[in-house]
């Protein structure tokens, strides 16, 4: 019997029935969609992590390494199950060519290194510890995609001069558990050991490689990474360079790829919700519709239960019909949009489990669908029999109707709003601020110089020299330890010079003005306890100094932890320094690069190494803002054209009656049209609104976890403006005229046949 | 007894309404307009709580049961024959008929059931019109086939609520012929009429006005051909009241 009601109700309802369904599929596929790529990310993560063995902490070191020291420290701390000492080589970028490009532009640290003697393995494609032979290398999979390598090109390690001397053979690509997100600063080409010794000479003797240490520790499991790093720089143990730490290797993994799961995830719970309101709201409408049936079939004594059984029964089937597309369609989606995470971490092929998490996910999916489904019914429940039979049906001026066009339409706005300006801000070179970058057009980094400090007060007097530079600033990385309130000691990487020329985004407080005057990034200023305005300790020129805590910044580089200062003790060797350009708008950029590029010194145009750093975030951004722009216009038609023609199917006397005054077809249209197209115009403008703040604050929720805080949308008005209406209307205006299309239908004489 | 209602009241409709319906008997409740003749049918039935007084079907309490139950009773030992003639637009005439069966008793076949509805369907004169949807007869054979379903769980009360207040004239006497018919088998009927023709059928009539009842006319059981002086009697009666 129930079956006959449900067949015989669809046969009678069948655009409810294909909107119930299209909502429950729709909601099923994205909530399955990102619960599957986030577990597939993360156990990827986790599993690349476990077999290359990656450290739980790593301490960088650029210069004379005291091994015994270091051992000596290994062996008296318990927590430490393994460490080693890896080289690194680094290189000078302007000498590298891979495949036949240069990497002159790369604003990554690239070198060579040997396979991890016990642990930190470099793994190829397969997630297998690769033989390199000599003349072989192996390049960071992340970089087959973005210079567009294939297997037997070359990787040439060029002289100053440009001649090609020394040729390694592209022999596969490898996967980095600590290195692979473009956010990693360094990149590592696996060589094998004798290559890497003849590199290193002929980097020595050509002034273009560096050698430098990776000094990293295997904890055992529970030990805390953030004590051990205390205890490690306590000891004033080598560390000029940065220390980086398991979580936050995840966390720069995670981010990378992270971010179109946050964008589906996002927009599951927009559609999820919106799907609960129309089904909601259709079920009420059917409920008012079918109220004296209820009311007789409590009459008969079918009670409460058998009625919520004879209507849940249809919201079961199609949730299990929508449940069903939704998950075929998420596997289907899943493969293009995890290529990206199956290239960098070699995701495994799912399994039952798989499986099994995306029906858990449809489940729920539809076990929220099917609680408003639930709450409708209630309504329905407290209706005494007699209520129900006899209630005079109310005469509902549609205003529902118009409020659920303009709700979906303004949420979807929504939805294809956030992605956009989260592109267009992360795309944007002044978002370098947020990851403690000056906002400056170009930027030198000398690092691999032998006299960092001579190298760049060298280019400093050429830039000041320089009518093409509009204005500079020259920033020294040293490491000075901080003395902590219970006197320990903890090393901090401070940048020194003038950081108000390029200033980056301050959370509190200000940049430092003074020589007493000291910032402090987002992370360090957690973890050291201190707020603006505290007094913090730095160990300068042997003595104890006492800065003041002026300001605190959002920093993602280094580990997210640093520290500006105006001035510090200037006899401690320099790390690495920083030159912040700003040319004229006469000069040419390019032409200006290529004359300041020279060994040691890396000339970066910012905007490039915003599209390095985020070059994986944007693209898998891009591919999710397409996704969400298609689904929105989507669900914008659909729930247009649904109501449009509830309203239709509500006014149907109305519309009869006003043609058989001699209103026609067209009039009418005409009429509806334009009230129609109303709620949607509205919808899109409270959308646009709603979206470029909320989902600021949203995105800047979001940002504050990865450490870029006070963030706020670059926003393209002239895109924003035309691009989002156009989607939205485009997939509005087609679904009010078929919507509307039923009152060409609709004869002068019903009215007359009491067909109200 | 069957139906026993003691001082039944509800807010400013029904006053302290007491009466007592005895098994196999045809009751007819008259009056005039918004006097409380369907509230005191559908409290009777257990489809409204009423603010004061007790009802019994046979030994149950129905004021005492809660909505669950009253609805299983109703579904058990009740039938429903509506003026509206209420029915699922999204079922023919046949799984009408069926729905209250099919919900009773689960374990019963529903080739049983449709055995037994068909039955019913050829008792009334409505065989034939199975897989009509309820659009496509006429009043009559609408009421006719509402009848039916009221009768397919075998119930021990019938209530009519204006059973004949929607059909012509000649469909009106089909229906009370059935209804007579079906009282003539056991079922007791408790009917709200507006119509003397359908109340003088009667074995007893309640006059109810201003939610009192006002007055009671015993009529016996229909012998054919007295119904003309069983309606003469009715109307006298009637009139004394201030019909």
């Amino acid at each position: 019997m129930i079956k006959r009601l449900i067949r015989n109700d669809i046969k009678q309802n069948k655009l409810l029935s294909c909107a119930a369904v299209f909502f429950m599929a729709v909601s099923a596929m994205l909530l399955a969609l990102a619960v599957l790529l986030f577990s597939g990310l993360a156990g990827a993560i986790g599993s690349l992590a476990e077999e290359a063995g990656m450290p739980d902490y790593m301490q960088m070191h650029a210069g004379v390494l005291d091994e015994a020291a270091v051992a000596r420290f290994a062996e008296a701390h318990e927590e430490v199950r393994e460490w080693q000492l890896c080289r690194f080589l680094n290189l000078d970028n302007s000498r590298i060519t891979l495949g036949g490009r240069s990497l002159a532009d790369s604003t990554q640290d690239n070198g060579l290194c040997v396979q991890g003697e016990r642990f930190d393995y470099l793994l190829d494609e397969e997630n297998n510890r690769p033989e390199v032979l000599p003349g072989e290398v192996y390049v960071p999979v992340c970089y087959r995609n973005r210079y567009d390598l294939m297997v037997g090109e070359t990787m040439v390690l060029s002289d100053a001069g440009g001649g090609g001397d020394i040729e390694l053979l592209i022999a596969g690509f490898l996967r980095d558990a600590q290195m692979n997100s473009m956010m990693a600063s360094s990149k590592r080409f696996l060589v094998c050991e004798t290559d890497y010794e003849a590199v290193k000479a002929y980097g020595s003797a050509h002034n273009s490689a560096r050698e430098e240490y990776l000094i990293e520790f295997l904890l055992r499991d529970g030990a805390d990474t953030n004590l051990f790093g205390a205890a490690y720089a306590a000891e004033g143990l080598p560390a000029d360079g940065p220390a980086i730490t398991g979580p936050l290797i995840y966390l720069m993994n995670a981010l990378s790829d992270g971010t179109v799961i946050f964008v589906l995830f996002l927009f599951s719970i927009v559609i999820l919700a919106i799907s609960m309101l129309c089904i909601g709201f259709m079920l009420s409408l059917q409920m008012e519709r079918d109220k004296r049936e209820v009311g007789m079939l409590k009459a008969l004594g079918i009670g409460n239960t058998g009625i919520r059984r004879i209507y849940f029964a249809k919201y079961i089937l199609f949730s299990g019909c929508g449940g069903a597309v939704g998950l075929f369609a998420a596997f289907l989606l899943k493969a293009p949009l995890e290529k990206q995470m199956r290239e960098l971490y070699g995701m495994a092929e799912g399994g039952w489990q798989t499986a099994v998490l995306g029906c858990l996910a449809v489940a729920l999916a539809e076990e929220i669908i099917l609680l408003s489904v639930r709450g409708a019914l209630k309504k329905t429940e407290k209706l005494s029999a007699l209520e129900a039979l006899f209630s005079v049906q109310k005469r509902k001026t549609g205003r529902v109707q118009y409020l659920m066009i303009g709700l979906v339409t303004a949420a979807c706005t929504v939805l294809v709003l956030v992605p956009q300006n989260l592109y267009s801000t992360l795309s944007d070179p002044g978002f370098v601020t947020y990851m403690g970058i000056g906002n400056a057009e170009i930027r030198m980094d000398v690092r691999q110089a032998e006299e960092i400090d001579d190298v760049t007060g060298r280019v400093a007097r050429m830039l000041e020299r320089d009518m093409q530079v509009e204005t500079y600033a020259v920033l020294r990385t040293r490491s000075c330890p901080a003395v902590l309130a219970d006197g320990r000691t903890v090393n901090l990487t401070v940048e020194t010079g003038d950081c108000g020329i390029f200033p980056v985004s301050c959370l509190e407080g200000m940049l430092p003005k003074t020589q007493t005057e000291i910032a402090l990034s987002a992370m360090n200023a957690k973890e050291l306890g201190v707020a603006v305005g505290d007094p913090l300790r730095l160990v300068t020129g042997g003595k104890e100094t006492e800065y003041t805590v002026c300001g605190i910044y959002s920093d993602i580089t280094n580990g997210g932890k640093t520290a500006k200062a105006y001035q510090t003790d200037d006899d401690a060797p320099v790390i690495w320094s920083v030159l912040y350009v700003s040319l004229r708008e006469s000069a040419k950029k390019e032409q200006w690069m290529r004359r300041y590029r020279q060994p040691g010194v890396d000339v970066t145009d910012i905007a490039d190494y915003v599209r390095d750093t985020y070059g994986q975030t944007l693209g898998q951004l891009r591919l999710a803002s397409c996704l969400a722009a298609v689904l929105s216009a989507f669900v914008t038609a659909v729930v247009t054209v649904l109501f449009m023609r509830l309203l239709v199917n509500k006014d149907r006397y109305e519309i009869s009656l006003q043609k058989a005054l001699g209103y026609t077809a067209g009039d009418l249209k005409r009429i509806y049209f334009t009230k129609g197209l109303f709620p949607v115009a509205a919808g899109v403008f409270a959308g646009l609104f709603t979206g470029n703040l909320s989902g600021e604050r949203l995105c800047g929720t979001v940002m504050k976890i990865f450490g870029a805080d006070g963030f706020a949308f670059v926003i393209l008005w002239e895109r924003i403006l035309v691009l989002v209406p156009a989607v939205i209307l485009g997939a509005a205006v087609p679904a009010v005229i078929a919507g509307i299309a039923e009152i060409g239908r609709i004869k002068a004489c019903e009215c007359c046949m009491g067909r109200e | 007894m069957l139906l026993r209602v003691e001082k039944l009241s509800k807010d400013s409709i029904l006053h302290e309404v007491s009466f007592e319906m005895a098994e196999g008997e045809m009751l007819a409740v008259m009056g005039p307009s918004g006097s409380g003749k369907s509230t005191l049918l559908y409290h009777a039935a257990g489809m409204d709580c009423p603010s004061g007084g007790k009802i019994w079907l046979k030994d149950t309490e129905i004021t005492g049961l809660t909505e669950d139950e009253k609805a299983k009773l109703r579904l058990h030992r009740m039938g429903f024959v509506f003026q509206q003639m209420n029915m699922m637009a999204n079922l023919n005439i046949l799984d009408n008929i069926l729905l209250p069966a099919v919900w009773a008793d689960r374990k019963r076949s529903e080739a049983e059931l449709t055995e037994k509805a068909e039955r019913l369907m050829r008792k009334l004169g409505i065989s034939g019109l199975e897989k009509r949807r309820i659009t496509q007869v006429s009043g009559g054979q609408l009421q006719r086939a509402c009848i039916c379903r009221s009768m397919m769980n075998e119930p021990q009360i019938l209530f009519a609520d204006e059973p004949t207040g929607a059909l012509n004239q000649s469909a009106a006497a089909e229906v009370l012929a059935e209804l007579i018919k079906i009282n003539r088998a056991g079922t007791g009927i408790l009917m709200v009429s507006h119509d003397c023709r359908v109340a003088c059928c009667c074995d007893r009539i309640l006059y109810l006005s201003d939610g009192r009842i006002c007055g009671e006319l015993a009529l016996g059981k229909l012998v054919q051909g007295t119904e003309r002086q069983r309606e003469e009697r009715v109307n006298r009666w009637l009139t004394e009241l201030g019909w």
